[in-house]
């Protein structure tokens, strides 16, 4: 992605605020920079995408093997927005988390630009009884950090005694288990 | 009758997973299989969190490396700076020592500091002692005591007065000691046969006579640096016997472990009470006290005890 393309896309400040908050959670953001640029930020504003890639980078520039840490970040963003945030009046079960996120209340409810910059965050496919389901993405964001947020969503009613979202061979295909 | 999984655990009786009906134990199958898949992702999170934290602890050990040898260097550069301001410290003129006797106590705070004394020589054939104070410590203040001592050294050639001395010392220096925004104390004295001229700003002086009496400067002048006014010089007589006390703030101010000052009258009083002594000696006593009373060293320290011959 480039940056004049960042430029033109905007990210809501809940999702900013709850992946900054998730990383203090987690105490994998470290010194008093990081801090003062986390505690800057405001749940109702919306932030250029570059912000966003500033935020991130606060991770990835900490850690050698930093994708577990991204998964984890997103299963505790999800967890906070379920149990301290809306998350808990917006679903009831697991799986309709999946229908929620990529519903018009989900991804697309928390970025604003041209559709061509934004993405998709669409389910190509959903099996109920068999607990599977298929996610295509096409967000700016990290697959790593999705896998979280799917797996966190999926968890955070704890109706589902397994949760799983692996990639494939398509980076941009997410594959749901969940029982 | 068939048991929940969930009556089967709070039985924490494992004999009754046979009792667990066919949908039941798939649920126990993917509960376990569930667990398993939290208990990698946290395993993986743990392991690459450790990683980040040893190589977190290298790049702060090579810091401390690095640190250390920044350190060693700054230590260094200092102890040639502490040996460079103590280079630049007089020794007593030939003249002078016919005429009085002299002793010092000088300590810097740090390696080097901002407290300067020096012993001039005029040029009607008489000399004089100044002792100043530069605000401030450490580095930038022992600077500004170089630059004063080179401005003193030019002027002594061309003044006999304390007064035109710290009047043309202020006047050249003034813009730079705003500049870099520090400013000294002067306690400049001029050593007549029969007395002396002082110009005290911000200096302490105790003139302590053979009858008993006792004289402490005036200081109602101001610091280097902060006023461009004419200074006003003071005469007193000094006759054999006399003694002269020039000290800065830095025992004076200093404190015990109740908060109580050092003070002025209690330095005084330990000259006086040896004022018979050697001024080496006084010097000493003063120093004893002053060790024995205070808390710890707060700043720099000048004392100058000169008796007259």
């Amino acid at each position: 992605m480039t940056g004049q393309q960042d430029s033109t896309m905007l990210v809501h400040g809940s999702l900013m605020v709850g992946y900054a908050q998730a990383c203090k959670n987690l105490n994998i953001v470290a010194g008093r920079a990081a801090h003062a640029f986390i505690d800057k930020l405001e749940i109702n504003n919306w932030y250029p995408l570059e912000q966003w890639r500033e935020l991130e980078r606060l991770v990835l520039r900490s850690y050698g093997r930093v994708e577990p840490i991204l998964v984890r970040v997103g299963i505790e963003m999800m967890l906070g927005w379920y149990h301290y945030g809306p998350g808990r009046s917006l679903i009831k079960h697991g799986a309709s988390f999946l229908h929620f996120q990529t519903g018009s209340q989900g991804f697309t409810s928390v970025v604003q630009g041209a559709p061509e910059v934004i993405g998709t965050f669409d389910m190509d496919f959903y099996d109920r009884r068999r607990g599977r389901a298929v996610i295509h993405s096409t967000t700016p964001f990290n697959r790593w950090m999705e896998r979280g947020v799917l797996i966190g969503g999926l968890s955070a009613p704890g109706d589902l005694d397994y949760v799983d979202v692996l990639q494939g061979d398509d980076p941009d295909l997410l594959h749901c288990e969940f029982h | 009758m068939s048991l929940t999984l969930d009556e089967v655990l709070a039985q924490n009786d494992p004999t009754k997973v046979e009792q667990l009906s066919k949908e039941e134990l798939h649920r126990l199958f993917w509960r376990f299989k569930g667990q398993q898949k939290t208990s990698d992702r946290d395993k993986a999170f743990w392991q690459s969190t450790n990683e980040n934290l040893k190589v977190a602890y290298e790049r702060l050990d090579e810091q401390e490396r690095e640190l250390a040898r920044a350190y060693g260097i700054i230590q260094e550069d200092l102890s040639v700076a502490h040996n460079v301001q103590r280079a630049l410290l007089p020794r007593v003129l030939g003249e002078m020592a016919d005429e009085i006797e002299v002793a010092v106590y000088h300590k810097q705070l740090t390696e080097v500091g901002g407290d300067y004394y020096d012993f001039f020589r005029l040029p009607n054939n008489r000399f004089a002692i100044g002792v100043f104070d530069i605000s401030g410590h450490g580095v930038s203040s022992a600077l500004i005591t170089a630059f004063l001592k080179a401005q003193f050294m030019q002027v002594m050639e061309h003044f006999d007065s304390p007064q035109g001395i710290v009047e043309w010392v202020n006047r050249t220096s003034f813009d730079f000691l705003r500049e870099v925004r520090k400013y000294a104390t002067v306690n400049l004295v001029t050593f007549d046969p029969d007395g002396i001229r002082y110009v005290s700003g911000g200096g302490y002086g105790y003139l302590l006579r053979a009858d008993q009496s006792s004289h402490q400067f005036e200081k109602k002048n101001h610091f280097l640096g902060l006023r461009l006014k004419p200074y006003r010089e003071f005469s007193l007589p000094f006759a054999s016997g006399d003694i002269l006390a020039l000290y800065t703030d830095g025992m004076v101010e200093a404190q015990n472990k109740q908060g109580i000052d050092y003070s002025v009258r209690r330095l005084n009083d330990v000259i006086s009470r040896h004022r018979n002594d050697p001024c080496e000696d006084i010097v000493a006593r003063c120093v004893e006290d002053y060790t024995a009373f205070r808390a710890q060293d707060t700043d720099d320290i000048t004392l100058i005890v000169v008796r007259r011959r």
